[in-house]
This record gives structure tokens, C-alpha cells and sequence, in this order.
């Protein structure tokens, strides 16, 4: 009986927390944040990342360039999506998905021993190898993302405020 | 409670695909107004060159860099950062950062030709001196080779190092 109400009150707990505006906020501060500043390197200088993408050798040569010019993009605009609160579902969704392939990618790579730096926020060929280190905060991010994917934007959000200034419905026209 | 996700993750991948959309459009328009990446006035674009065997540069052990070190046929590039090369770099090094490498590619061509270019840089934790191997490949100049084994390597087999003042 007590066991059956402790884990009822957890799970009720953590709803809650869910919900708590500060709660959504903060994870979408530190999801949005870390995609926003890991591709502004990546945008930069696509030659350098496209070098990090052929380290997994996953990819033949010739197709490196479409990853490596999309894919920066697309962390941008999530990062800012994210951090604004807008479209927060779309991006959280494609956010989660990106984390789920980088993850593979990773653990594929040290399956075969390669011995390469992620390019994950930085191009810099000194900066950290992959590893279970990486695994684990890829992990972490993509649980934040799931929340969020979860709660959805909250009312601390841009598309929040829009909604209420134009009347009910999603910000998006479709 | 079914019907409500199903709902949210429709909404999820049509904002989703508009994202998509836009990255896309800016991706490419970014790299054309900037010709970088796919777009680069370097031909192949460096991106496109990977460390297969056969299509790249050697990579060589301590021993046969330190053969053509002490032969005096070499030229050693650092390509680390100008802070790590003045602590402490081979002997004799010229220190050409890989982030340096347009600006500083012809220099390198005005070398003499029976020179060996070595780049190296910490060791097998960093890429640098392969992708600079790479691009000196790429553009033309096939006497490089990479000593992969790097700064770590040649220090803790204590051969000649020197410091720079800044």
C-alpha cells in the first residue's frame, strides 16, 4: 500500500515538474544554446566539417558536401527555434532524431576503432575524441529534447505570445 | 490520449519539414554567396578529400622521421596553434596552423623540390596534420608525407626540441 502511493506520488511529481514553465524554460535554454553555438563553427568553415563527417567514413567522398552544408542549418534554426519557443515541437522532433543518428554514428565509429575527434561543437581537430563520454551527453541532450517534444513550448515562448496577440490556433498557417 | 499525440507528432513533422526546408535553402545559399564548401574556388573542394590509402599521403613511424630529420632532407610543419608550437616544437619546425593554410599555401610552393614537407601535430588524438597533408596533396605537391605520431611521440623519444620566444 505505502509502496503503491510513494511511486504514485513520484509520478505526479514529476508531471508536475513537467509542466512547471520555469522547468520547460530551462530546458529549452540549454537544448536551444547548444545546438545554436555547436553550428556556428560549422557554418563557418563547412570544408573542416565536412574532413570531421569523412572521419566516420560512412559516407562516400562525393556526397560529404550535402550533409555538410544542410546540416549546420538545420542545428541553427532548431537551436533558435527551440530558444524562442517556436515551432518547439518540429524542432525538438528533428533535434531528437539528429541526436539519435549522431549517437549511432559515434558508437559506430568506436566499434570500428577509429580513434577521431566528434566535430560535434567544434571543427578544432585538437578538441575531444568521441567516446562514452560523448554517448552519454548525446544521451542527455536527447532526453531533453523528448521532454520538450513532450510539453511542448510552454507560455514562456515567442509562439505563446503570438498565439495569444492573433487568437487561438498554432502560430503556423496550414 | 492516443489521438492527441498522434496529433501533436503530425503537427511535429509538418513544422518539422518546413525547418528542413529552410535549412536547406540557406545551406546552399549561404555556400554559394560565400563559396565555401561545395562551392569552393578550390578544385577538388577540400572537403572532399578523406584519409584513404593510395589517395593520400604517408603517414610514417618515429624511426623513419627522425632518419629524415637527422638526413636534413626534411621540412617538419607544425600545424598546431602558434601557443603550442612556441612551448615547444621540433627542432628546426616551421609552424603553419592548418586554420592558416590559404593563406600561407604558396610559401610552401617556393620550397625546393627535393625537400621532404612532414606535418605533424599533438599526435593521434588530433587530425590536423592530415587534412593539411591532404590539401598540400591536393594541390600538386606530392613529397609530404605525416608524422602521426606527432609532438607527443617525438618528445617522449627526447629528440631535438626547441622553444621560440613570443
Amino acid at each position: 500500500m505505502e509502496v503503491q502511493s510513494a511511486s504514485c506520488g513520484n509520478v505526479r511529481a514529476m508531471k508536475t515538474l513537467i509542466r512547471n514553465r520555469y522547468f520547460i524554460l530551462a530546458l529549452r535554454v540549454l537544448l536551444g544554446l547548444a545546438f545554436v553555438v555547436g553550428s556556428l563553427e560549422k557554418i563557418v568553415d563547412p570544408d573542416a566539417f565536412g574532413f570531421s563527417i569523412s572521419n566516420y567514413r560512412i559516407f562516400p567522398a562525393f556526397i560529404i558536401p550535402v550533409p555538410a552544408t544542410i546540416l549546420p542549418w538545420m542545428e541553427l534554426l532548431c537551436g533558435l527555434s527551440i530558444l524562442f519557443g517556436v515551432l518547439l515541437r518540429g524542432s525538438s522532433l528533428m533535434v531528437a532524431t539528429m541526436l539519435v543518428v549522431f549517437t549511432l554514428a559515434v558508437l559506430s565509429a568506436m566499434l570500428r576503432g577509429l580513434d577521431i575527434t566528434c566535430g560535434c561543437f567544434t571543427n578544432d581537430p585538437a578538441a575531444a575524441a568521441i567516446g562514452w563520454g560523448k554517448v552519454a551527453e548525446n544521451t542527455g541532450l536527447l532526453c531533453t529534447s523528448l521532454l520538450l517534444l513532450y510539453s511542448g513550448e510552454g507560455p514562456l515562448s515567442l509562439e505563446h505570445y503570438l498565439r495569444r496577440r492573433t487568437g487561438e490556433g498554432t502560430a503556423l498557417p496550414m | 490520449m492516443g489521438e492527441t499525440a498522434a496529433k501533436w507528432l503530425r503537427l511535429a513533422i509538418r513544422e518539422a519539414l518546413l525547418i528542413s526546408v529552410v535549412a536547406t535553402i540557406l545551406g546552399f545559399a549561404y555556400a554559394a554567396l560565400s563559396q565555401k564548401g561545395i562551392f569552393s574556388v578550390h578544385s577538388p573542394s577540400p572537403m572532399l578529400l578523406t584519409s584513404d590509402a593510395g589517395l593520400s599521403p604517408e603517414m610514417i613511424q618515429i624511426e623513419e622521421a627522425q632518419e629524415l630529420f637527422g638526413s636534413g632532407t626534411a621540412v617538419f610543419i607544425d600545424t598546431r596553434e602558434e601557443w603550442d608550437y612556441r612551448a615547444g616544437h621540433i627542432k628546426g619546425a616551421v609552424n603553419i596552423p592548418l586554420v592558416e593554410f590559404d593563406a600561407r599555401i604558396d610559401s610552401l610552393k617556393d620550397l625546393p623540390g627535393d625537400k621532404v614537407l612532414i606535418t605533424y601535430c599533438d599526435g593521434t588524438e588530433c587530425s590536423s596534420s592530415i587534412e593539411f597533408a591532404n590539401r598540400l596533396y591536393s594541390t600538386g605537391i606530392s613529397n609530404v608525407k605525416i608524422f602521426f605520431g606527432g609532438w607527443e611521440e617525438w618528445k617522449s623519444s627526447q629528440l631535438p626540441v626547441e622553444t621560440s620566444a613570443p
